[in-house]
Order: structure tokens, then C-alpha cells, then sequence
């Protein structure tokens, strides 16, 4: 792992244990047969017939069901939770509130900021105030609603934009800022006076809200003092880790797991309050205690994507060359340290060749619920304005908007230090091969002929992904039955990107097996491997190169009981088929279920460890949007009419998961472009008004097109691991809200500064712009 | 209302398949005494005797599920995919926003694609109901399954059981869609993953599996 | 989850009248508002009447006279489905077509899309407001893009309905059953505006309910359609939209009824654009000047002002369909 890859959200907070650096000696696959094939999902059926069991789905005997109280107040200080009438209610079996000894833990938002689990100060609508567990989730809310709480209301701050203003409520005693962090190269005075144009411009994103599918949520049981978390996760190991920490228990003691969670897409990295909630009623009650959120808290209390506010400068030469870019950001986390300006600039420092960059980000809190990560922390935010404003001077300079990204294409990771080379980077071809696919200009051309009031525009945005390449530490066991068969186990999740297919695959290609006969027993942390939470788009790359080690270490072994057998050299040997035969006379063989000392042994066990990345060298993945909408301009209703993605994330792995990974991304993107957007009480209540999905609206499949290509450029990257394979999940997402915007400006002239590009907002700017005209 | 008596049983509540559900609501829920002196009182009754069921009492009620006829008692409150997830053990049935916004909890009511959450149980008495096990034919998925593997059809696959079921009621209605049907049909169901344009070919693809394609 | 409440499952409508008039009763049709409003705790209702026990509510017939009768348990697919009213009057046909989502089309009643509750988030969100028994309607300086810019004070919800609109351009009536006997309310007098009584969205009496909706006939050569456009593409209510009859003689109308859904707390009725293109060509000119009066004596709040705008170009892009 690179050093400032440690740093990355997904490792915060987690003990990274380091494995050990075991040089596995193998040759990058030259021709697959297995992986990089559109193969169906090796867990499709349990996941399409009902069998797979999510931690949602389960209830153990006599459980009981927990409900949370929390503050409707955005700042206040509680002064009085009386729980009598509550505890005396029918099917009540526990309430714990801030009295309540066993919840006297400390919880830790961030290593110097740690609060009572039932903190009296609330710093945000959501916090949690007391809970239930009850005989079924209706006695909990009856419950809950009868719990009785006296709160002095505070005055608050919601807007991120006022949180510095003198006078402005201060969320925590030392003020509201949380930090500025600048980053400067070359000289951006000396930049902007070498340009030709020069364009200052304002952008913002809105806050975002992950809503998963699946709530957030678990299931605790304790065996004495050994305690059980079935939770929807992305890493059981980071949630053993945090509860251990949290309920002072050693990690041995903690066991987490999770068979198949219904989304995360970074809120489901870390545990929650009600991970610990659950736990402190399942010990006070002997008895099982499912706690999940209500889909309105997980709007209040479960992340978000923080909003953005960019000043971008830029310069450039009449022939589209860049001279300088100069960012300021403003971002808030909420209440609590939470990355509210987590790398919004790391695509304007490192995206586009410019010698001279000044970004500077001030994170502020406001009485609002802490941010969690994102699908790509910071990238779309970024990318919303950097793309735009790449469309801004390309216009500016007469240049076609593919043109001028092609002139500024890095071929070094600038903004780090010494400037390391990729080992691969695909943008110039992803955005050649995107162009030429999409017909870009004779689609440019025909849409800005289009007449009437349906105006057809078409945009694109490029992008990289700050992480992606993965890296240690990862362990991975694969055991080789003697009929040849074969258990995987591993500790990473699947969240829905299809990780255990690649993993089976990985294993097919190199032992011969089918991947359905790869049985993969994984996020469980009594019985698997550790492995860091899935996110940051690294778990096929850190997973995927430490299957194929262990698959290695198998096949090793095999080979080596074929040389004894055959009375040959095992560097004679390889495998063919369902046998291992000499390379030089394939008639001397030995079927590989017939090895006598397999059959005595009855399996063989390889172990395979990460390796390191390579020295001084930079894994990214990086990508390029194409898109054409069509906007009625007396309504300002926008219709995404086709996108086309190509994608460099090294090696294909799975075709199949490879093209839905794209779809999924470009419809959020569709979602932060057109649709998504939390919506605060400002200056009234500060309270979040549109917490359900009625109000905060993800897209739907009317307001995604069916015509969605994915064309990756499928370039294994041999340097980058084993396997040869990058991230994926969130590129997916990072370019497309700029993407639209900018086809939107095709078809109208319009600029939309702010997202999302909803019809109130499109249709004031396109009111705008005819009375100017 | 079909009536299917060879497969009535007496028992109040099914035990799920291979689910980790193992409990009987009739034995744990403390209000299993008073269920029982109300029993009865909706069902046979002529309509004169309007009959009040109060709060915490619990009505009996005969739900057709997937074919089976189940007697049980249930409080008037409780949404039917409740009773299907935490009664029945049902979980291909899933719980998402227990608001009538999001679609993963969509079961067949009398073939045609509701909400369970928005369903009080109470209400679905006497009807025909099918959730995603009551498609599967023994081990075998049915092509509504089958479409979805085939066309990748989700992600992490939570919504999925509710987009499964959208299609199997457009199917049932309308066997030969078109891709703005289909479309239309799961416009009742989010899918955050946003595997729209996937699901709408396995629909199309579920609609040729139907034809024995 | 819901709280406790007691319920009836009348067989008979006199029954379900009889206890509809209860104290604290509500009644429980398909369920898709009702239910989403006891959970949001803004209906403190301790009974809930069940409608299902109650025959020959549902369906739809033509009666002798031509009028259409919908009966109020009607589904919104079938009457978005139904052939009769498809023919007859396609601007019904295609709002239904356009409410919720299809779930929630196949439960909710013709019945209930007319007496659902406003959607304000205010209102059903966690805040105290005016309609429900606070002192202040939040929205009128809170986030506001959603609300009235028509018949607003001292609440500024919009109606929610996209059939309703609909009934009134069709000059549809509900017929009710209720404590005093049956009585029949024409669409366009069954919504109350909050000057009038803000606690309140229809004219019902407690125990009065909805029984069916009787849509007289339109005449051959009437056209007509409804225009909805919304944020997000399913589920969502309309920003704004209209529904739009009329008839055409010779290109020259002769009679035209426009009702705009997401303008007012009530589908608002726009006599101003009638006239403006009663008695004239629909050419570019007169379409523009019908376009500005649709949103004569507006009075929007600060962020729905693109509701201005939004009218003009709806009955611009419609007329010119029809033209």
C-alpha cells in the first residue's frame, strides 16, 4: 500500500496488520480462459431465489427488537429522559438511556474527539437519545414514543457556507472550524499571467445521502462474554475492531459477520451507535436483540456525501494548453470530524497535466449528522467543477471539449511527491476510443442542429480514481479438495460488485476447477481471514492478486506430488486440464484426483499474502463519460437519452460485473447530476426536511436510459499485482455529473453551476439567459 | 377466492425452508391469550354483527401464501411483510423503507404487484399472496430468477426480490412487454445499485424464458 | 411502525357510515396515504374503518344518461386501464397513468387519490405547522420550491392529486354516503382552501365517505390531456402540470377547461386561459397570451418563482399539441 494510501478513509480508525512480504514467483496469464468471461454470478441464485439470509433477514430465537429515540432538535441540551412510563409498557423488556450504567462508553468520532454513546449535548438532529428492545418492533416504537425528554433547543448552524461568520453558534467549543489544508506546486501567478484566458467560476454540490437498500443495522447476540454481530457491513473487521475498542473487549471476543449485505456504498465501512446500542440491550436482556434503523434515520444518521463549495481558476493557451489552476473548497462533515473536504481537489492537483496548481479546502461543522464516505470521497464533487470547467475554456478557446483534455494528458502522478509514473494509465485512450465509439462529433454536430423546444446536447467528462490499485494487507487461504473441489477463504465482503465471482474465477483459471465449484466461505471474523472493509475500490486488486498467491501455492504443492509420482522435474510439469502432465511429453501425466498423496492427505492447503506495490510507482484507474440528453426548454426537464463509458481498470476480470459496475455508477451519477439533494431548514428549525425516498429522490428506472455501453480498454497492468486488475466501483461514478452538465449546456448554453440540474433550477437559468438574449 | 384445500394446513405458522427463523409467534408474544378470545370475529359473520377489534387484540385472519393456507391471529397494526418476514420466516421479502417509496418489499396480491409494507395484514386476509419463494418451483428458480442471472440483473441484490416480483406481475398481465413496459412495470422499485437498464432486459428475457425460449 | 389503533371491517356501507362517524375514526381504503400518514404520526386516528368487507364500490359503468361512474374503490390502474374512460376522457387516463408509481397505483382507490392529505414536507415531516393544530406554516419562509404560487395563506401546500384536476376540467361530481344520507359535490368545490379552514383538505363531514365519481360525458370531438412534469420520473407529484379539455370547431375552440395541478392548495381552475383562447385560433400568439394568463396574480414564495415560467411553458408545449 502506498503511504497516502494508508491515510484513506476506508483504513481509518482500523488496525492495519501488516502480512508478511512473500514473493510469489508467477508469470502475469498471457491468455485466460476463465477470467475476463461474462460469467453469471457464483452467488446469483441465493441472492435471486430468496436463500441468501442478509443480516436483516435474520431473527434468531427469541429475539427482541430494538428502537432508537433520537433528538428532533439540531442542537440542544438534554436535560431530563424520563423512561418509567416506557419500561412499564407491554412487551418492553429494556430501555437504556444516558443513566444507564452499562452505556456509560465513550464514542469515538475521531481519536481526539470522543463523546458518551448517549452524549446530553446534541450536535445534530438523529443523535440518539435512549433505546428500546421490546417483543416486536411495534412494542419498541410504542415505547419509544413514550420515553419522555426535556430539551433546552440551542441555536444552530446548517448552512456550511455561514458556519465561519462571526456570530454563527459553535458547534463545539473551539469554533467551527475543522482545518484548512492547502497544496501548492509550481506558481499559479505566473500561470495565470502566461494564459491566453483565464476564467474564475463557482460551483456546489449538494449533500448527497447513500441510502443503501438494506438499512443500516445488526443483530447482537451474547454467549456469556463472548459477543456475536451479525451487521450489514462492508467489513466485519473493522466492526470487531470498533466495538471491541468501544465495549472494551478483546477482539477475540467479537465476532462479526456478514454473509450478503444489501449495499453500503461507504456508509457501511464503520459501525454505528446502534452496532454498540445493540449489544448494550442484548447483554441487559440475555436474549438476541435486532436493532435496524428506520429508512428516515438512515437519512439522519447514517452519512452522507458532504456538499461542496469550489472556486476554481483556470488558465490556458490558445492552443488548450492549461498554465494554472487555482481551487478553493469548503466542504462540511456535520457535527463531527468526518472528511467534509475529503480530496474535493485531488482531480484538480492531478487529473490534467498543469504545471502550476494552488488548492486550498476548509472543513467546517455544522449541527448536521456526520458524513461517512462516499462512492469516490471528494471525486464527483471535484470533477463537477473541474469538468465543467474544462468545457468553459474549451469553449473559450474554440477548442473541442475532447481536444483540449487530450492536450493536457499527465503521464505522472503530479500532485504527489517526485512526481511517480503510473504504471498504466489509459485516460488518453479512454477518451480517444470513448469519442470514436460514441461518434462524439458527428453526435455534436447533429444535436446542435436540433430545433424547437426539445434541445439535444452532449457532453463528457474524464476522471481517475485517487486509490484503486489496492495492496496489502490481505490473507487468503484456498483449500484443494482430493476430488478437486475447492473452499476459498477470505475475510473481504462482497457488497454487490461481484468480488466472489472474480475470486472464484481467479481460482478457476489457475487450479482448472469450475467456478461454481469453488465453495468461498468470507467475511466472517471467527473463521476468515482479515481483510480491510470493501471500499475505496480496492478489493479486487488486493484480493484478487492474494487468491491467485494462495492458488499458486496450491498448484506448487500439486505439481510437487505429480513430480514425485511421475519421476520428473517439477519445473517439467503444468497443469493441463483435470491433469499435470510434462511439457515436453504430454502422454506422461497423472490426473490430478488421482495423486495417491492428495487422496491420502485428503486436501492441500495454500496460504497466499498480498504484495507489496511496486516501489515509486502509482496504480490508478481512470475513465471517460460520454452522454447525450435531450432538455425541453419550457419545462426544464432533462432526459438522458444514452451514455457510453470507457473504463481502464487494468484487467477485465468479469465482463458481466465489469459493464453492471458501469451501469450502477453512471445512474448515481445521474442521481448527483439530476436528482439528489438534502435539503436543510435553514434559518427556521434546521432539521432535514426531505428524509424518505419520496422526498429525496434517487433516480428510478424512468429516469435512467436504457442505453448504457461499457467499453472497457481492457489493458492488464502486469506491475500494478498479480493479476493485473485496478478498481473499478467508484470511477464509475466520478465523471458523469459533470458529463450531464456539460450536454445540458450544449443544448441550452446554459451553464449549471449547482447541482443538481433539477427543473426549478434549469428553468431559472434558462429564464435568465432569454432575458438577456 | 381459489381455495386450495389439499394443501390447508392446521398449523398456524410455516416453517421457513432453510431460513434461520424458528419461532412461534403464538407462544411468544404475550398477546397470544388475548389473540384467541377475539378470535373469530371477522370471519363468518353476518354483517350486522360489526365487530370492533381494539388495540392490542389480534384478529384471526387466513392467508393464502404461496399456495398454503395459513390460519393465524395478528394484530390489525402489523403490515403484512411483518407477518411474511418475521412470522413466516419469508425473507426473500425484503424491508427497505416501510413506506410505499422504494418497492423491495412487492409481493403478488392476487397477481397483481403491491407493497407489503403499505398492506395491512388484516387486509390481505382471504387473498392469494406470492413473494419470491412461492416462484421458485422446488430447488429450481423460476425464469423471472433465471432472466435476472443471466442479464446480471442486480448488485447487491436487496431490491432484487421486489424487482423480481414487479416483472413477474407485468408477466403474468402482459406476457410479451415491450422494453418501455418493462420499464414502466419496475417503476415502482429503486434499485440505489442502478442496474435499471439490466433489469429491464432480464425482463424482456424473463418474458422469453416464459415462452419456453 | 404503526401505532395501535382499533378496527372494523364493516360489510355493509350504512355500517361502514355508522362507524366512520365515530370519534377519532378513519376510513381505510387501498391504504397508500392513510397508512404513510399514521406512521408519520401526523393523523392521530385510533380507528381505522376498513372498506374491504363493502361490495359494489369498485368498477366502472356507463349509466343510461352517458355518464361514467366510478366507484371510489376503484383502482387508479383500472381506471388508467379502463377502456371506457380511455376513449371518453384520455386526460383522466393518462393522469391516473402518471400518479405514484405502479404499486401503488394497483392499492390506491380513485376514491383516496381525491382525499389524500397534502404532501408538504413540513406537514408530514417532524414539525408542528399550522395544519396541524401549530402556530406557523414553516414553508412560507422555509424550503418552499414545492408549494403554492396560487390561493396560498396561511398554509401553502399544493394539492396532491393528478386525477382530481382531471374530474374538474371534466366537470366530474363525488357522490358521497354519510350520517345525512347520499349527496353528490362537484370535484371543483370538493377541496377546501386553507383561508378557508386549514385544518381541513375536503368538504366531508365526519362519518361522510366517498362512495363514487361520476363523470359526465364529453362531448365526440373534445380533446383532451393532462401534462405532468416532476422532478424525478416515477413516484414524484407534479411541480407543476394542467389538465387541459377542449372542444374545437372549424380550428376555433368553442369551449376549453384548464386545470393546473401543483399551482394551489385545491386543482386550480385557470378561467383567465380558458378565455384566452375561448373563441379563437390556437395560432402562436393567442397560445402565448394564454400562456401568460395561466399565471396571472400569481404570487410565489422565494423559491418557487420557476413555477412561473414552468405554467407559461406547459400550456405553450400543450396548446400547440392540441392545436
Amino acid at each position: 500500500m502506498n503511504r497516502d494510501e494508508k491515510q484513506l478513509y476506508y483504513a481509518k480508525g482500523v488496525p492495519l496488520p501488516e502480512t508478511p512480504d512473500v514473493p510469489v514467483q508467477a508469470d502475469a496469464w498471457s491468455k485466460t480462459s476463465v477470467v475476463g468471461k461474462p460469467l453469471p454470478r457464483v452467488d446469483a441464485y441465493e441472492r435471486v431465489s430468496g436463500t441468501a439470509v442478509y443480516a436483516s433477514d435474520l431473527t434468531l430465537p427469541a429475539t427482541l427488537y430494538a428502537a432508537v429515540l433520537r433528538s428532533p432538535h439540531a442542537s440542544a441540551r438534554v436535560k431530563k429522559v424520563d423512561v418509567s412510563s416506557a419500561e412499564k409498557m407491554p412487551g418492553v423488556a429494556a430501555v437504556v438511556s444516558g443513566a444507564s450504567p452499562e452505556a456509560d462508553v465513550l464514542w469515538p468520532y475521531s481519536p481526539d474527539m470522543k463523546t458518551k454513546l448517549f452524549d446530553p449535548t446534541v450536535r445534530y438532529e438523529g443523535e440518539v437519545i435512549a433505546a428500546v428492545a421490546a417483543e416486536t418492533p411495534y412494542h419498541a416504537w410504542d415505547a419509544v414514543r413514550a420515553i419522555h425528554v426535556e430539551y433546552e433547543v440551542l441555536p444552530f448552524v446548517s448552512d456550511e457556507r455561514k458556519a465561519l461568520d462571526a456570530g454563527s453558534p459553535a458547534v463545539h467549543a473551539g469554533g467551527n472550524k475543522v482545518k484548512t489544508e492547502t497544496y501548492s506546486r509550481g506558481d499559479v501567478a505566473k500561470g495565470f499571467a502566461e494564459a491566453d484566458v483565464v476564467l474564475e467560476q463557482r460551483y456546489r454540490t449538494a449533500s448527497e445521502i447513500h441510502t443503501p437498500a438494506e438499512l443500516h443495522g445488526c443483530v447482537a447476540r451474547w454467549d456469556g462474554y463472548s459477543l456475536t454481530v451479525w451487521e450489514s457491513t462492508q467489513g466485519v473487521y473493522s466492526i470487531q475492531a470498533r466495538v471491541a475498542e468501544v465495549l472494551k473487549l478483546p477482539l477475540s471476543k467479537v465476532r462479526v459477520i456478514n454473509k450478503y449485505m444489501g449495499g453500503g456504498f461507504g456508509s457501511k465501512l464503520q459501525a454505528g451507535k446502534y452496532t454498540i446500542i445493540a449489544a448494550i440491550l442484548a447483554k441487559r436482556t440475555g436474549r438476541p436483540v435486532k436493532l435496524f434503523l428506520t429508512r428516515e434515520e438512515t437519512f439522519l444518521d447514517a452519512g452522507n456525501r458532504p456538499p461542496a463549495d469550489m472556486t476554481i481558476k483556470a488558465g490556458v493557451k490558445k492552443d488548450g494548453t492549461l498554465t494554472a489552476l487555482e481551487f478553493k473548497g469548503l466542504g462540511t462533515g456535520g457535527a463531527y470530524p468526518a472528511g467534509g473536504t475529503s480530496l474535493i481537489d485531488w482531480l484538480i492537483r492531478d487529473l490534467y497535466a498543469c504545471p502550476n496548481v494552488k488548492c486550498e479546502t476548509t472543513d467546517v461543522y455544522i449541527n448536521a449528522g456526520p458524513a461517512r464516505p462516499f462512492r469516490a470521497p471528494g471525486h464527483p464533487q471535484g470533477s463537477w467543477a473541474l469538468e465543467q470547467m474544462m468545457d468553459s475554456l474549451a469553449e473559450k478557446v474554440k477548442m473541442d471539449p475532447v481536444q483540449i483534455r487530450l492536450k493536457n494528458i499527465p503521464l505522472v502522478s503530479q500532485a504527489r511527491d517526485g512526481s511517480p509514473p503510473y504504471t498504466t494509465t489509459g485516460l488518453k485512450q479512454c477518451i480517444e476510443k470513448g469519442a470514436e465509439l460514441f461518434r462524439w462529433k458527428e453526435s455534436r454536430e447533429k444535436a446542435a442542429a436540433s430545433k424547437g423546444h426539445l434541445k439535444r446536447g452532449v457532453g463528457m467528462g474524464a476522471a481517475l480514481w485517487f486509490a484503486g490499485g489496492g495492496g496489502p494487507p490481505s490473507t487468503v487461504i484456498v483449500k484443494f479438495f482430493s476430488d478437486g473441489s475447492v473452499n476459498l477463504n477470505l475475510g473481504m465482503s462482497d457488497i454487490g460488485t461481484g468480488t466472489k465471482t472474480v475470486m472464484a474465477m481467479v481460482v478457476a483459471e489457475e487450479l482448472g476447477v469450475r467456478p461454481e465449484l469453488v465453495q468461498i466461505e468470507n467475511a466472517d471474523t471467527g473463521t476468515t481471514q482479515f481483510a480491510t472493509p470493501s471500499g475505496g475500490s480496492k478489493t479486487v486488486p488486493t484480493e484478487s492478486p492474494t487468491v491467485r498467491a494462495a492458488a499458486l501455492s496450491v498448484k506448487q504443492q500439486l505439481i510437487a506430488m505429480a513430480s514425485e509420482e511421475l519421476k520428473l522435474d517439477g519445473s517439467s510439469l503444468v497443469f493441463a486440464g483435470d491433469s499435470i502432465a510434462s511439457k515436453d511429453d504430454p502422454s506422461k501425466k497423472v490426473k490430478i484426483t488421482a495423486l495417491a498423496q492428495l487422496k491420502k492427505r485428503g486436501l492441500v492447503v495454500g496460504v497466499g499474502y498480498r504484495a507489496p506495490n511496486p516501489a515509486g510507482k502509482v496504480v490508478n484507474p481512470f475513465a471517460a463519460q460520454f452522454c447525450e440528453v435531450e432538455v425541453n426548454t419550457e419545462t426544464g426537464e432533462v432526459k438522458v437519452l444514452r451514455f457510453l463509458a470507457v473504463h481502464d481498470s487494468g484487467r477485465v476480470m468479469n465482463r458481466l460485473n465489469f459493464d453492471n459496475q458501469v451501469v450502477g455508477g453512471i445512474t448515481m451519477g445521474i442521481g448527483l447530476g439530476l436528482t439528489e439533494a438534502r435539503v436543510l431548514d435553514h434559518g427556521q428549525t434546521g432539521k432535514m426536511v426531505n428524509r424518505n425516498w419520496h422526498d429525496y429522490k434517487v433516480p428510478t428506472s424512468l429516469d435512467v436510459p436504457v442505453d448504457v455501453t461499457s467499453e472497457p480498454l481492457d489493458i492488464p497492468d502486469p506491475e500494478a499485482n498479480l493479476t493485473g486488475s485496478k478498481g473499478l466501483g467508484e470511477p464509475v461514478t466520478i465523471p458523469t455529473g459533470g458529463a450531464i452538465a456539460n450536454a445540458v449546456h450544449h443544448a441550452t448554453g446554459v451553464r449549471v453551476f449547482e447541482s443538481p440540474v433539477s427543473p426549478p433550477r434549469l428553468l431559472a437559468l434558462l429564464a435568465g439567459k432569454r432575458k438577456e438574449g | 377466492m381459489k381455495k386450495r384445500d389439499h394443501h390447508d394446513r392446521k398449523d398456524h405458522v410455516k416453517t421457513p425452508p432453510g431460513g434461520i427463523t424458528r419461532r412461534n409467534f403464538l407462544t411468544t408474544l404475550g398477546v397470544g391469550a388475548v389473540g384467541v378470545a377475539v378470535a373469530d370475529k371477522l370471519v363468518g359473520k353476518p354483517a350486522e354483527a360489526v365487530e370492533v377489534i381494539e388495540p392490542g387484540e389480534s384478529a384471526r385472519v387466513t392467508l393464502h401464501i404461496n399456495g398454503r393456507k395459513h390460519n393465524l391471529l395478528v394484530e390489525p397494526r402489523w403490515s403484512l411483510l411483518f407477518v411474511l418476514r418475521e412470522h413466516f420466516g419469508l425473507t426473500g421479502t425484503k424491508v427497505s423503507c416501510e413506506r410505499g417509496e422504494c418497492g423491495a418489499c412487492t409481493v403478488l396480491i392476487d397477481n397483481v404487484p403491491r407493497y407489503a409494507c403499505m398492506t395491512l395484514a388484516v387486509e390481505a386476509d382471504g387473498r392469494e399472496i406470492t413473494t419470491l419463494e412461492g416462484l421458485m418451483k422446488g430447488e429450481e428458480l423460476g425464469p423471472v430468477q433465471q432472466a435476472f442471472v443471466e442479464k446480471d440483473a442486480f448488485q447487491c441484490g436487496y431490491c432484487t426480490p421486489g424487482q423480481i416480483m414487479a416483472v413477474e406481475g407485468l408477466l403474468r398481465k402482459n406476457p410479451s412487454p415491450g422494453l418501455d413496459e418493462a420499464r414502466r412495470a419496475t417503476s415502482g422499485n429503486i434499485c440505489r445499485c442502478g442496474v435499471y437498464p439490466n433489469i429491464a432486459k432480464a425482463a424482456l428475457r424473463a418474458a422469453e424464458l416464459r415462452r419456453g425460449k | 411502525m404503526l401505532p395501535s389503533f382499533s378496527y372494523v371491517r364493516p360489510g355493509t356501507l350504512s355500517d361502514a357510515v355508522k362507524q366512520a362517524a365515530s370519534e377519532g375514526a378513519g376510513v381505510l381504503a387501498g391504504g397508500t396515504d392513510l397508512l404513510g400518514c399514521m406512521r408519520d404520526g401526523i393523523l392521530p386516528l385510533t380507528k381505522l374503518v376498513s372498506m374491504s368487507g363493502v361490495k359494489d364500490l369498485r368498477g366502472i359503468a356507463k349509466r343510461s344518461d352517458g355518464v361514467l361512474t366510478i366507484g371510489s374503490l376503484t383502482t387508479i390502474t383500472e381506471v388508467a386501464e379502463d377502456k371506457l374512460v380511455r376513449e371518453s376522457h384520455p386526460a383522466l387516463s393518462m393522469a391516473a397513468s402518471e400518479v405514484a408509481s405502479p404499486q401503488l397505483r394497483n392499492q390506491g382507490t380513485i376514491g383516496g387519490n381525491l382525499c389524500q392529505k397534502p404532501r408538504c414536507w413540513y406537514y408530514r415531516g417532524d414539525f408542528h405547522c399550522l395544519r396541524k393544530g401549530g402556530e406557523r406554516c414553516f414553508a412560507a419562509a422555509g424550503q418552499n420550491p414545492y408549494h403554492c404560487i396560487f390561493g396560498g395563506g396561511p398554509c401553502f401546500i399544493v394539492h396532491p392529486s393528478d386525477t382530481a384536476p382531471a374530474l374538474v376540467a371534466f366537470g366530474a361530481s363525488v357522490r358521497t354516503s354519510g350520517p345525512k344520507g347520499e349527496r353528490t359535490i362537484p370535484v371543483e368545490k370538493f377541496h377546501v382552501l386553507p383561508s378557508v379552514d386549514v385544518r381541513k383538505d375536503t368538504v366531508l363531514e365526519p362519518g361522510e365517505i366517498v362512495i363514487a365519481v361520476e363523470l359526465p360525458p364529453a362531448p365526440k370531438e373534445a380533446k383532451s390531456l393532462y401534462r405532468k412534469v416532476r422532478a424525478r420520473n416515477s413516484w414524484d407529484f407534479a411541480l407543476a402540470g394542467a389538465a387541459i379539455v377542449l372542444t374545437m370547431s372549424d380550428h376555433i375552440v368553442t369551449s376549453a377547461s384548464i386545470v393546473l395541478s401543483g399551482a394551489a392548495p385545491v386543482p386550480w381552475r385557470s378561467k383567465a386561459t380558458e378565455d384566452a383562447i375561448t373563441g379563437k385560433r390556437l395560432d402562436d400568439k393567442v397560445i402565448a397570451k394564454a400562456a401568460d394568463e395561466a399565471i396571472r396574480g400569481a404570487m410565489p414564495l422565494a423559491q418557487n418563482g420557476y413555477k412561473l415560467h414552468l405554467f407559461r411553458g406547459i400550456i405553450r408545449e400543450e396548446l400547440k399539441k392540441l392545436a
